[in-house]
């Protein structure tokens, strides 16, 4: 029971990072519709771009900050291509076309960074922060948690209280009707995406020396973070904080559990085929009637 | 004084041609009163003047101004502004949103709530909640707060009460006698051709109509072999 309570909270940084991520899925479904499955190789990008300039030897705090700038200009690229191309189309030609990116940056990214190859992750945040019913707590669970929590507080804030986030609501509820009265909504998306690029980039930072840290697994944190969002219902904030903290608190426990250890990547993914079959209850219900 | 001029402007749907040389002329302070059947293409004429389709050729100039190559924000910048079928009100944002998100930072709502003072009262409602008839005032202020030069009215009566209509076409009146130049697009003649100036009726595309609003408002039967072409005759 111990270790098993030890191996939970081992997920609490993973799961803040999910739960960032979530949110950033959710900020771009709702402010420019669309299901975006390149967040986490934005991300990665990001991150792959403070490693190595780490690596070149550039000390860390301004590798960071230049990895999380690498992390926006690639979300920036992606929101180019689908504002260029895709604007008029529907979501689930958008949600492929994302799916297709994702494909294609992979495998330039495993390419550029040297496939399986290991590179050597800095700690950005490194060290226990206190012991917590005899179990450490380090400092990089308890910074993605706060980031996390400030995160999507402050998302919500801006949305309701600022002047840009009046006209992204507008965006989000009628993209036409916004364009129409003037409201420059293709600066708007671009910067939606450039600012999720860079959120998620400093995100996957802290996690990624917990994680195999190749470029292609990185990006597949795309799906933890679309599970965290789905309990969102892709719109509620604060579920998908709650969904991704969890998310990592159930993956970091079954990695405790000695013969399904191996399948702890599969959580994500029961968790989303529980949301959708929950989701679907009341269809069934009717259709059965 | 405003002239805002389209000529030869030719519109596809899906590559179908909808619009087939239309020329029309609106001016500030007058009411241009654009009628025609179901399908006639008054609204993709509208959609393709505000930027939201494209034009395959012609011209759509604004006090000298070229738009038919400009973006939708770039048009409502120039001046034109588009109240769209179905009553476009951002539903999750208050009325009072509504009307602040279409404002530049240094103007102010005087002019909305002046056109229609009944939304003062509903200043914190969300739009979604309002009723029709105020969904509809919220879009045509929302569409002036930024004075524009033309604007585009998209039936705004459709599916609305007749005292609500009667309302909501006096401001229209008023917003013409404030110097604006309005293009008015309805289904139903009687009520538009008594507040407006130059009438133009729209068939498969082509004007076929183009002339006084009080002539064609006396002449119910012409109106009529209008809409339906040849076949009433
Ligand atoms: N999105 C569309 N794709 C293809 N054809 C369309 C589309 N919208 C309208 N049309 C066609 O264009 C013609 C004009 O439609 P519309 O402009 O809506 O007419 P109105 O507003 O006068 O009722 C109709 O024949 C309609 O079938
Ligand atoms: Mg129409």
């Amino acid at each position: 029971m111990d270790s098993l309570f030890t191996a939970a909270v081992a997920g609490l940084s993973a799961g803040g990072a999910y739960a960032i991520l979530g949110v950033c899925a959710i900020f771009t479904y709702r402010l420019v519709a669309v299901v975006n499955f390149t967040g986490a190789a934005i991300g990665a990008a990001g991150t792959f771009a403070m490693v190595a300039l780490f690596e070149l030897g550039m000390p860390l705090l301004p590798a960071v900050l230049f990895g999380v700038a690498a992390g926006a200009l690639a979300g920036l690229a992606i929101g180019l291509v689908m504002t260029t191309w895709f604007t008029g189309s529907n979501a689930s030609t958008k949600a492929a076309v994302t799916a297709a990116l994702l494909v294609g940056i992979i495998a330039v990214g495993l390419r550029l960074t040297g496939g399986q190859h290991p590179h050597y992750f800095p700690e950005i945040i490194p060290g226990s922060a206190f012991r917590l019913a005899g179990v450490e707590v380090t400092w990089a669970a308890v910074t993605t948690l706060v980031l996390s929590v400030a995160f999507t507080l402050l998302t919500e804030q801006f949305l309701a209280r600022t002047r840009t986030g009046l006209q992204l609501r507008a965006l989000s509820q009628r993209p036409m009707a916004a364009e129409l009265i003037g409201i420059r909504v293709r600066l708007l998306a671009l910067g939606v995406w450039a600012v999720t690029g860079g959120v998620t980039a400093f995100a996957l930072m802290i996690i990624a020396p917990l994680r195999s840290p190749d470029f292609a697994s990185l990006s597949l944190l795309v799906v933890p973070a679309l599970a965290a969002a789905l309990i969102g219902a892709f719109s509620s904030f604060r579920a998908a904080l709650i969904g991704g903290v969890m998310i990592g608190l159930i993956e970091g426990g079954v990695s405790a559990i000695g013969p399904v250890s191996q399948y702890r990547g599969a959580v994500p993914f029961l968790v989303i085929l529980a949301v959708l079959l929950w989701s679907q209850r009341g269809a069934r219900w009717d259709e059965a009637r | 004084m405003t002239t805002f001029s389209i000529g030869a402007l030719q519109v596809d749907r899906s590559g179908i041609p909808v619009i087939r040389g239309v020329d029309l002329e609106a001016r500030g302070g007058e009411i241009s009163v654009l009628l025609g059947s179901n399908g006639a293409g008054k609204t993709t004429f509208l959609e393709s003047l505000s930027g939201i389709i494209p034009v395959r050729s012609g011209f759509i100039n604004l006090d000298g101004v070229e738009l038919a190559k400009l973006r939708p924000g770039a048009r409502a910048k120039a001046g034109l502004s588009h109240v769209e079928q179905g009553r476009t009100v951002f539903p999750a944002m208050t009325t009072e949103e509504n009307l602040k998100v279409a404002l530049h930072p240094d103007a102010d709502l005087k002019e909305a709530y002046d056109l229609f003072p009944e939304l003062l009262q509903r200043r914190n409602v969300e739009a979604g909640m309002l009723s029709g008839g105020e969904q509809q005032m919220v879009v045509i202020a929302r569409s002036i707060v930024n004075r524009p030069r033309v604007i585009l009215i998209d039936e705004m009566s459709s599916g609305l009460a007749p005292v609500i209509v009667s309302r909501l076409m006096r401001a229209v009146r008023q917003l013409a006698d404030d110097g604006m130049a309005v293009v008015l697009v309805e289904q139903f003649a009687a009520l538009a051709l008594a507040i407006g100036n130059r009438a133009y009726v729209l068939r498969r595309g082509q004007i076929v109509y183009d002339g006084d609003c009080a002539a064609l408002a006396g002449d119910p039967a012409h109106l009529h072999r209008l809409y339906l072409g040849d076949a009433a005759a």
